[in-house]
C-alpha cells in the first residue's frame, strides 16, 4: 500500500475533527456548568432534584418516554410590554401620549423609546418582558429551555420525537400528582382521545383489606378494577411522578430573561 | 466524415491526463465569497460560542440589553437580594426582628416615616441605646453597627425601598439621590445614640 500512511492521517484527522466538535467543544463551553442565580434574586438555580424525583428520571428513562416526550422547549423571540404604573402629576398628558404609542409586542430598543417618552411626559412606566415561539403560545412553558435546566439530570432526557406534548414544564403545567397517577394509569380518562399508552404494569392491582389503601386511585366505572379490588401505585409509578413534578423551567436567568407574571412584596410574608 | 481520432498516437493512453487544468477562478471566488459572508453570518447571530447566548439572542450584547435594569419590580428585587444578604440576620426574613437582637420593621413609624432621612441614617451610622417601635420601648444589647456604609448609594436605596413597600408597610421609595444627600449630611457619624438622638435629625 503505497499511501497507507496518507489514508492514516486523513482518516485521523477526520475523526480527530469531529471529537473536537462533539466532544471537546461542549466540554470547553458548558463542563463548567454549575448552579447560577435566579434572574433578580437572591436564590440559586437549579436545585438538586429530591431523591424520589431522581430515581423517577430512571424510571423514565427505562420506559422511554423520550421517545414520544421532549423535555425541550423552543424560543422565536422576545415581545416588551410597557406598563404604566404611574402617570404622574400630569396625567392628562401621559394618558393622551400613550393612547398615540404602541406598547405591546415591542422589541426592546421600541420598549425603552416608548418608556423613555413616558417618562419625559412625568409618568413612570415598566417594560415587561416574554418570550414567545409556537411552544410557549401552545402553554408549554414560558422561557425556552436552556443547558442550566439539566445540570443535574444523568443523563439527559432531551428527547426528539414530539408524538405527546413537551415535559419540560409539566410541574408547572399539571402539577397534581393525582392527576399524573391517573394518567400513567389511564391517560383516555383524563385526556379525551390520549394517544398514550397506558402504564399499568407501574400500578398494581391487590384486595382491598380492612381499610382501602389512602393511595389507592379513585378511577371511573370503565377504567375500575373489580369489586373488591383497587389500583394503587408501585414506588416506580410514585418516583416517576416525583419526577415529572420537579420538572420545571419557570423562573427567569441571564440567559433566558422575562419578567414573571408578578412580582408582588405588599403581601405580609406570613399570609402567603 | 472523417470519424478517425485527430491524434496520431493509435494507443489510447493507459490513465487520462488533466493536463495541468485548474479549478476555474469563478469557484474559487464563489468559495470565498460565500466563506466571508458565512463568517460575517456566524459573528452577527453565532455569539461566539458564548454557553450564555441561545437563540433568539445573536450576541451577548443582544442578551445584556434585555436583562430588566429598571422599573420598580427590579428595585424591589435588587433590595430583596441586599435584605437577604445583611439585614435578614437580625430582622429576619418577615421583618418582625428578633428578641434581643432587633426591633421589628413591619409596621414600625420608623420605618413609615414620612421623611427618609432617619430611616436611611440608621443603617448609615448604625444605632445604640433605647428606640420605641409601635409603643413599645426596646433596648438592644449589641446595638446596630453601621451597615449601610459599605453599601453604594443605590443598593442601600433599593433595600430601603424594599423594607419600606414589603411586609405591610406603606412608605415612599428611597432613591439613590436621597441616600447621597442623606450620606453627605450623616455620613461618618458615630453610632446614633438611641431615639433621643434620632429624633433630633430632620425627618
Amino acid at each position: 500500500m503505497k499511501s497507507g500512511f496518507r489514508v492514516f492521517l486523513a482518516a485521523f484527522v477526520a475523526l480527530g475533527l469531529s471529537w473536537c466538535g462533539f466532544v471537546l467543544a461542549p466540554v470547553l463551553q458548558l463542563g463548567e456548568a454549575k448552579q447560577t442565580q435566579i434572574l433578580n434574586s437572591s436564590d440559586t438555580y437549579p436545585i438538586q432534584r429530591t431523591g424520589d424525583a431522581t430515581l423517577g428520571l430512571q424510571v423514565y428513562r427505562a420506559n422511554g418516554c423520550a421517545a414520544c416526550h421532549t423535555e425541550q422547549i423552543q424560543q422565536s423571540g422576545m415581545a416588551c410590554d410597557v406598563i404604566l404604573t404611574s402617570a404622574g402629576k400630569n396625567s392628562a398628558a401621559v394618558s393622551n401620549l400613550i393612547s398615540n404609542l404602541k406598547l405591546t409586542g415591542l422589541t426592546k430598543e421600541e420598549a425603552d423609546a416608548a418608556s423613555d417618552k413616558i417618562t419625559a411626559a412625568g409618568g413612570k412606566s415598566e417594560t415587561h418582558i416574554a418570550a414567545t415561539g409556537a411552544d410557549i403560545s401552545r402553554g408549554w412553558g414560558i422561557r425556552r429551555s436552556v443547558a442550566a435546566d439539566f445540570l443535574y439530570d444523568s443523563p439527559v432526557q432531551l428527547g426528539g420525537i414530539r408524538v405527546g406534548p413537551d415535559l419540560a414544564n409539566v410541574g408547572a403545567r399539571l402539577g397534581n400528582a393525582n392527576w399524573q397517577l391517573l394518567h400513567l394509569y389511564a391517560p383516555q380518562d383524563v385526556v379525551k382521545n390520549s394517544a398514550m399508552p397506558p402504564f399499568r404494569f407501574l400500578f398494581n392491582v391487590q384486595k382491598i383489606g380492612d381499610v382501602p389503601s389512602s393511595d389507592a386511585l379513585q378511577l371511573p366505572k370503565e377504567f375500575a378494577p373489580a369489586a373488591g379490588y383497587e389500583i394503587v401505585p408501585t414506588d416506580d409509578a410514585k418516583n416517576l411522578v416525583a419526577y415529572l413534578l420537579s420538572l420545571r423551567v419557570d423562573v427567569p436567568l441571564y440567559e433566558a430573561p422575562f419578567t414573571p407574571p408578578q412580582i408582588s412584596t405588599n403581601v405580609p410574608a406570613n399570609k402567603k | 466524415m472523417n470519424d478517425e481520432p485527430k491524434n496520431s498516437n493509435p494507443q489510447p493512453e493507459a490513465e487520462s491526463k488533466a493536463n495541468g487544468s485548474t479549478v476555474p477562478m469563478w469557484i474559487l471566488s464563489l468559495t470565498l465569497v460565500l466563506i466571508y459572508l458565512g463568517a460575517v453570518y456566524f459573528d452577527h447571530h453565532g455569539g461566539w460560542f458564548d454557553p450564555q447566548v441561545y437563540s433568539p439572542y445573536k450576541n451577548a450584547e443582544e442578551l445584556d440589553s434585555y436583562q430588566p435594569k429598571s422599573g420598580a419590580a427590579a428595585i424591589l428585587a435588587q433590595g430583596k437580594q441586599t435584605y437577604d444578604r445583611i439585614c435578614n440576620a437580625c430582622h429576619g426574613a418577615d421583618g418582625m426582628g428578633k428578641a434581643g437582637q432587633a426591633p421589628p420593621l413591619a409596621g414600625s413609624e420608623w420605618v413609615n416615616a414620612k421623611g427618609f432621612k432617619r430611616v436611611t441614617a440608621i443603617p448609615l451610622d448604625g444605632l445604640n441605646g433605647p428606640i420605641t417601635v409601635k409603643g413599645q420601648q426596646m433596648t438592644f444589647p449589641s446595638g446596630m453597627a453601621a451597615m449601610g456604609a459599605a453599601l453604594s448609594d443605590s443598593d442601600l436605596a433599593a433595600v430601603l425601598t424594599y423594607i419600606r413597600s414589603s411586609w405591610g408597610n406603606k412608605g415612599e421609595p428611597v432613591t439613590a439621590d436621597d441616600v447621597k444627600a442623606v450620606r453627605a449630611a450623616f455620613g461618618g457619624h458615630p453610632a446614633i445614640n438611641g431615639e433621643t438622638q434620632l429624633k433630633t435629625m430632620p425627618e
